[in-house]
């Protein structure tokens, strides 16, 4: 096995200077300059320590900010995944046009978000949108609303943009499944087990550890989730659908002050790391095989 | 419980798949049916009831949206962008998480760790210093340079689906090359890459739809002509006072359906091959 | 050992071959400067092209510059379609101090960035050189490109905005003209809204272009208070009286006069609710006659119908859109390439081609109206004549607030429509957003 050893460093090379490359060498500009006070407009960097951090802690905009972010996180591990998940152990048995379906689930997200975006502009608009038109039809016209601009449904519609298109969800989840031997299958039946409780008992917990990598990323799609909410509300009304990285872009290109962007950069980071050991640590994602 | 009952119940339950199949088809579908009904219909009717039928059928907003944008030879960049990166990045990835999955040495959790770090990094707050990252290596304004960021940006999502792929086929097989006598390099493409082929897809499949509508750094790593992609054109349509809607619907249409294409072929290559790889047992 | 070597390079040689397979551009790359035959190139990229109005002319303007200093300078346009995207882009290159020979100001205020970093190059002694150039500055014009007493930019269009209005439906309320008070002015809106029409078409999304020019408008024909606020570049406090009432009234707009979907609609929106007859009345600059007669927009025999106004107390925004700007290059060659592309392309002859071509209100009041202008925007021509009358003048708010302030409005206008924010608390949260820069 000596051989083995001395082609380590080779398959990693090409990735780990992809890396350093792209994001280590960047992410350290970014830690670097939340301790400066640094602005588009100003000439120089002062070196200010912990003051931005400070600010931070001091502003209720990022609280909000930072609220609505884990919320969203939250309801896209559970929610999105949960119906994503379901889609897959429906669709694993291959029911008629199960193909179909597979494929078709996929397609909202390969749209770019930007037509997405204004779709659901459309759907949500108070005066001709889809909701509206349906409330009014069987005469529900009192429950009729500006939905995206309502300080009270604003966060729930902006949700429905895209919690309930699990695609990627299913499609990973959907191929594990697949992928589960039939004799396994069977043996649970044999035992006498309804497909219910095979679903369960045996094919989730041979799932868990993709359902694990699908929350990381559905935790970290929300983690970023920047257009579909700069499309649609722009963070408004108020602060009500302003997450972390509609904070950063707004101090970023309103403000011109990367310092304080940088810091609402690096507690994105901090939430992911947190997020990503938790979903980890959960679903036993890293666990060895052997 | 009688068996009747059971039919019973099996029916209704067999009822409510197929509703909620059905739903989740339309949910999914609705928003392509709206851009290709919205790409035939004029501004004002885009605007004044976006959920419409066409009054009639037309192809001006295709006409112009090939006159306003150049928008086929973005879309020739893209292809090409797209096809090398994701090459790349399923390649190189495939080879890093292998070695992650499969060997010990010291300091492999911290590294892998670091590198699925990635994953958490806000974009926007890295534009700046990737600028300059790629204009330090002359390669603003490249294909290269796209291909370069598009690599390195599916990094984690390939890393992790990969490892996860590579982690869960059999040890035996390799053992049974080794014995056999075939080197590490051989090992690794001959034996293990054919029964990663669908992680290997998924993760393809993955790259693909990301580099493929990437907007921002397609933005600010471009200038001319060269290296402009597909997303970048959907911003000729619109500006500060005027717009023109018929046609942005249509370069989304044109955008998408290429990806969907690729998506529907790839997806049968993916359950193809975990169909075939069942066997290995 | 060896063969790790090997494989190593060969991993090396692969990565390199691919990217250098594709990365062909960069050797073709032209940057801007002299080439081997001495021609000196200017890349230039702009955000005007697309749909954008200015599209043709700039195009036209290049052709002809090309043709004219062919041989010695060379313009290569480079598009950036969004003028958003163009903003964030030469930002980017604000923080690496590399940026293009020229630069649009527009409405961006770009000039002020550049300025802070030092990268813009000096144009008083070249406009004190040449007495046709200096004559286009108008005192106005003056203001909006110099700082400290240099001139360091270049205007070609004005932006001279009033309303419009829909002759059929004031018709249809029984409503003869526009109003020259904003107490007439209101009680056409409740006339229109008695008839069963839509007085105002307005907006707020997008930073509220439609809705902050009627903003604005009140707030500079309210007193001297007023009118200084809205002469301050990057002003801080909102919160006084004449601001407040402005603000309550902006309320009571959005609430009573509007569209339903005015509430998160962007200007496309509004524009629309106007040009389908839906509303009676749009504040918008003359850049959107052209719609008029877009039938893609709207119905055939539209424009006809149309007329235009300034606002009431005898107001109207008159300012020059801030102009194109030469930075500091390595090659004093390719500055002097760059400011004689800036003169061209803000020379009397520029501004009557944006005139002739799309109906651009040029920068300079001494660019001549030509009788082919006339016939081809008569709107344009009778609102320009509306506009010399005025007596007060200024800037729209948008152009001289805080950057960071745009997406504030845009967020808390729907607040203010729904009463959950006062005018009080409304115009706190801009003085508090304000203070954050």
């Amino acid at each position: 096995m000596k051989i083995k050893k001395g082609w380590i460093p080779v398959f990693l090379l090409p990735a780990v200077v992809l890396f350093l490359l792209i994001y280590a060498v960047p992410l350290l500009m970014v830690f670097g300059t939340s301790l400066f006070d640094y602005r588009l407009t100003g000439t120089g960097m002062t070196f200010i320590g912990l003051d931005n951090y400070i600010r931070l802690f001091q502003d209720p905009d990022f609280f909000q900010a930072l609220t609505n972010t884990v919320i969203w996180i939250l309801i896209q591990c559970i929610v999105h995944v949960a119906l994503g998940t379901f889609l897959a152990l429906i669709l694993y048995k291959k029911p008629r046009g199960w193909k179909f379906v597979r494929t078709a689930y996929m397609i909202p997200n390969i749209i770019s978000n930007a037509a997405m975006g204004m779709i659901f502009l459309n759907i949500f608009n108070p005066q001709y949108g889809v909701i509206n038109s349906l409330l009014k039809a069987i005469g529900l016209e009192h429950l009729t609303h500006n939905w995206l601009m309502d300080s009270t449904t604003a966060f729930p519609s902006v949700t429905m943009v895209w919690v309930l298109f699990a695609g990627y969800t299913t499609t990973l989840v959907l191929a594990q499944a697949l992928s589960i031997d039939e004799s396994v299958l069977e043996a649970a039946h044999v035992d006498g087990a309804t497909p219910f409780q095979t679903d369960l008992f045996v094919v989730l917990p041979l799932l868990k550890k993709i359902i694990g990598t699908t929350m990381v990323m559905a935790a970290t799609y929300m983690l970023q989730m920047f257009d579909l909410i700069y499309i649609t509300t722009n963070g408004g009304p108020g602060k009500a659908t302003t997450n972390l990285p509609l904070l950063l872009y707004g101090v970023y290109k309103g403000e011109n002050n990367y310092g304080y962007a940088n810091t609402i950069g690096v507690v994105i980071v901090v939430i992911g790391v947190v997020a990503m050991t938790v979903i980890n640590k959960a679903m036993k994602v890293n666990e060895e095989d052997y | 419980m009688s068996p009747v009952q059971m039919t019973m119940k099996e029916r209704v339950l067999c009822v409510l798949k197929y509703l909620f199949l059905a739903l989740c088809v339309c949910l999914a579908l609705f928003p392509i049916l709206w851009v290709i009904m919205s790409s035939f219909k004029t501004n004002a009717e885009i605007l004044s009831n976006g959920m419409a039928l066409p009054q009639n059928f037309s192809f001006v907003g295709y006409r112009d949206a090939l006159t306003i944008s150049p928008i086929l030879s973005y879309f020739g960049h893209s292809v090409i962008i797209t096809v090398i990166s994701t090459a790349l990045n399923v390649l190189l990835l495939a080879m890093a998480s292998y070695v992650f999955a499969r060997c010990r040495f010291r300091g492999r959790d911290a590294l892998y760790f670091l590198l699925s770090l990635a994953m958490v990094i806000p974009m926007t707050a890295l534009l700046h210093p990737v600028y300059s990252v790629v204009q330090t290596l002359g390669l603003y304004d490249t294909k290269a340079g796209l291909i370069l960021v598009y690599t390195a940006l599916n990094l984690p999502m390939s890393l992790l689906i990969l490892r996860g792929t590579f982690a869960s086929i059999p040890k035996a097989l390799e053992e049974a090359a080794y014995v056999d006598g075939a080197g590490f390099v051989r090992t690794f493409f001959q034996i293990m890459m054919p029964c990663a082929k669908g992680g290997l897809t998924s993760a393809a499949v993955l790259a693909f739809l990301q580099s493929w509508n990437e907007f921002t750094f397609a933005l600010v790593l471009t200038s001319g002509e060269e290296a402009r992609t597909l997303p970048l054109s959907l911003s000729y349509f619109t500006a500060q006072f005027s717009f023109n809607y018929t046609a942005l619907f249509a370069a989304v249409t044109i955008a998408v359906i290429p990806s969907i294409v690729i998506f529907a072929v790839f997806q049968e290559q993916v359950v193809s091959s975990l169909t075939a790889g069942s066997v290995k047992e | 050992m060896k063969k790790r070597l090997i494989a190593m390079l060969m991993t090396g040689v692969l990565c390199a071959g691919t990217l250098a397979g594709c990365g062909s551009g960069s050797d073709k790359q032209e940057d801007s400067g002299a080439s081997a035959d001495g021609v000196i190139t200017i890349n230039y990229p702009t955000f005007q092209c697309g749909v954008n109005t200015a599209a043709p002319v700039v195009a036209q303007l290049v052709e002809e510059f090309n043709e004219e200093y062919a041989g010695k300078y060379q313009i290569k346009l480079e598009e950036v379609p969004g003028d958003a995207n163009y903003v964030d882009k030469i930002k980017v290159q604000l923080g690496t101090g590399d940026l293009p020979p020229v630069v649009y100001g527009a409405g961006y205020n770009l000039l002020d960035l550049a300025l802070a970093k030092d990268l813009v190059v000096d144009l008083t002694p070249y406009v004190e050189a040449d007495p046709e150039w200096k004559a286009l500055y108008s005192e106005t014009a003056l203001n909006t490109n110099s700082r400290d007493g240099k001139i360091y930019a270049s205007s070609v269009e004005g932006s001279v905005v009033g309303y419009f209005y829909n002759k059929d439906l004031f018709a249809q309320a029984g409503i003869e003209a526009p109003a020259t008070t904003w107490e007439e002015f209101f009680q056409q809106c409740d006339k229109l809204k008695a008839a069963g029409i839509t007085p105002l078409a307005l907006d707020t999304a997008d930073s509220a272009w439609v809705t902050q020019l009627w903003w604005g408008a009140m707030v500079a024909t309210s007193g001297e208070e007023g009118m200084k606020f809205m002469q301050t570049m990057n002003p801080t406090d909102y919160n006084f009286p004449a601001m407040v009432e402005a603000v309550e009234t902006v309320q009571k707009m959005l609430q009573e006069y509007t569209t339903l979907d005015a509430i998160g609609g962007k200007y496309e929106h509004a524009a629309n609710n106007f040009l389908s007859g839906q509303a009676a009345m749009i504040a918008n600059g003359p850049w959107m006659i052209g719609d008029f007669s877009d039938t893609s927009k709207t119905t055939e025999g539209f424009a006809d119908k149309i007329g235009s106004a300034i606002y009431p107390d005898s107001f109207v925004y008159d300012a020059p859109i801030q102009g194109y700007f030469v930075t500091k290059q390595d090659d004093p060659k390719l500055e002097e390439a760059a400011v004689e592309m800036v003169k061209f392309f803000t020379s009397a002859h520029a501004q009557q081609l944006g005139l002739e071509m799309q109906g651009m209100v040029p920068a300079s009041s001494t660019v001549e109206v030509t009788d082919e202008a006339k016939s081809k925007y008569p709107l344009l021509v009778e609102f320009l004549d509306q506009a010399a009358g005025a007596e007060l003048r200024s800037d729209n708010m948008q152009a001289t607030m805080f950057s960071n302030l745009l997406d504030v409005v845009s967020q808390e206008l729907p607040r203010l429509y729904s009463g959950e924010l006062d005018a009080t608390a409304f115009c706190q949260a801009l003085t508090d957003a304000a203070a954050k820069n």
